[in-house]
């Protein structure tokens, strides 16, 4: 069970959609487990919010076996600068732990129009898809149209799809399938 | 988790550990093709009358035992975790230019095999960015695509112990230098020499010559049997996640085509007794073969290649599985 909990307001239609697509990625039921504060104490200076912090301070319900948290935020989300700088963080996610979190901020506006909200919608499927892989173990793809492909590529279509590759698909089946044994 | 690493010993850019007397509970290794381990002490074991003295570790990731005899430590190319110094080394690898991939499968398995032993962390930033770029000329077959998960895997799990961030922003580390976001360029600096690997042409004979010295010949005794030993007596101090099946994920190591599958050394909890093996010792016996150049990285390499040959136009490997057979429930 993938438990999302938001830490801003959102349509409820949009988080319905994306359970539905969390749902056809991962075979897993997904449960909207209401809105909460984000933690201050992953506030940082200048506005931003430490990604890390923020996953593991925010509250959340009580898990059970191979439950999963999925955070959504509108944080600008950071990230401690690596030996090349600070990539751009999309979300974060404890590499095969319990949390993560996707940041709507870097997404597409929203806007009103039906093609608009869909094209938002399937973006932040296609993040929610990429830092949930990351709670079962994926790691990072080469292909440009599979949802593990990094965030920020520039091999990466405008609107890319919410789906996994195969390699990555089985991968997750079968992590999930360990769990659940 | 601590930011700072151990420095590489000096004088060896690689680390590896040649004297294991100087290894101390508490340091954190790499074990080729296994991941980063933390020594916790020695045991010894009689084996048939034979005393064996064996380190004793546990992979950071999920709490495995794993035993090496002492005398195996240097064989199987266990090294000091990479300095921060010389992993930040490895990102201006990736970041740079590269050249063109490796397209003679046999030479690339056998190549990329010896990298993932032999070859320090740059060994296996050079396996991942090999066959990265190989991607985007063709898609992987299984296996090469299996490997590249798991020189990831190993990749990202030293930086993470290197640098002190949790894994997934190591990767993203990775990533940002292998495929930086549009607009972005590096100042970089010439990477690190691949490490020289004048044990690769020697390696076979010393470890024929580490077993005599064992005198496992003798006994008919496989170093797997004695890493299985060992780890039935170590398996409850650590095996917490320890039970996880065995290869998931592909962290195998000969991954070349002509290696069967073998799983990754793995705590099994005593309860389920079921052996698997070679488990703590799997000797790099296909290391030493090869004395070609490696088309490692050249310290002019970052600038040279400023027009690379494009090879083919970027074609993904695989095609995703749109709505995969799943979407029951609407
Ligand atoms: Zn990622
Ligand atoms: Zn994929």
């Amino acid at each position: 069970m993938i438990r999302i909990v938001t830490l801003a307001p959102y349509d409820e239609t949009d988080l319905a959609w994306l359970g539905k697509t969390l749902y056809t990625a991962f075979g897993l039921g997904t449960e909207l487990a209401g809105e909460r504060k984000p933690p201050a104490s992953a506030e940082l200076a200048g506005g931003r919010t430490d990604a890390e912090k923020l996953v593991q301070a925010a509250g959340a319900p009580r898990v059970v076996a191979d439950d999963k948290i999925l955070f959504l935020s509108a944080a600008d989300l950071a990230l401690p600068p690596g030996p090349l700088g600070e990539p751009p963080a999309w979300g974060f996610a404890q590499q095969g732990g319990v949390r993560a979190v996707v940041s709507t901020r870097r997404l597409p506006a929203r806007g009103a129009t039906e093609a608009s909200v869909e094209n938002w919608r399937r973006r932040l499927a296609r993040e929610c898809i990429h830092f949930v892989g990351h709670l079962w173990e994926l790691h990072h793809c080469y292909d440009p149209r599979c949802a593990m492909h990094p965030s920020w590529s520039p091999d990466l279509a405008p609107n890319p799809d919410a789906v996994l590759c195969n390699f990555c698909r089985e991968k997750s089946e079968r992590k999930i399938r360990l769990a659940k044994t | 988790m601590k930011p700072e690493s151990p420095e590489t010993e000096a004088g060896s850019a690689d680390g590896l550990i040649g004297d294991p007397s100087s290894l101390k509970p508490g340091d954190r290794v790499v074990y080729p093709n296994q991941g980063v381990c933390r020594v916790t002490g020695t045991d010894l074991q009689e084996i048939a009358g034979q005393k064996l003295e064996l380190v004793r570790m546990v992979r950071e990731e999920d709490g495995a035992a794993v035993l090496i005899p002492r005398a195996k430590v240097a064989s199987v190319g266990l090294r000091r975790v990479a300095s921060r110094s010389y992993i930040e080394g490895v990102f201006h690898y990736l970041a740079a230019q590269y050249t063109d991939p490796e397209l003679d499968w046999k030479i690339r398995h056998r190549d990329n095999a010896d990298r993932l032993v032999t070859g320090g962390v740059l060994g296996v930033a050079e396996v991942v960015k090999g066959l990265h770029s190989l991607s985007h000329i063709r898609p992987l077959p299984t296996k090469e695509r299996e490997q590249y998960d798991s020189s990831r895997h190993l990749l990202v799990a030293e930086v993470s112990a290197s640098l002190g961030v949790p894994p997934s922003v190591a990767e993203d580390y990775v990533d940002y230098a292998l495929m930086p976001p549009a607009g972005v360029t590096f100042k970089l600096k010439p990477p690190p020499r691949p490490v020289e690997l004048p044990v690769r042409f020697a390696r076979r004979k010393p470890i024929a010559k580490a077993e005599e010295e064992l005198g496992l010949d003798d006994l008919g005794l496989e170093l797997g049997e004695l890493g299985e030993l060992g780890e039935g007596a170590a398996a409850e101090e650590g095996a917490e996640k320890g039970e996880e099946a065995a290869g998931a994920e592909g962290a195998e190591g000969e991954a070349g085509a002509e290696t069967a599958e073998e799983p990754p050394a793995r705590a099994v909890p005593p309860a389920k007794g079921k052996p698997s093996p070679k488990k703590a010792a799997p000797a790099p016996k296909k290391a030493a073969r090869k004395p070609a150049a490696r088309p490692g990285p050249k310290p002019a390499r970052t600038a040279a290649k400023a027009a690379p040959k494009k090879a083919a136009p970027k074609k993904p490997a695989h095609k995703p599985a749109k709505k995969a057979a799943r979407g029951g429930k609407k």
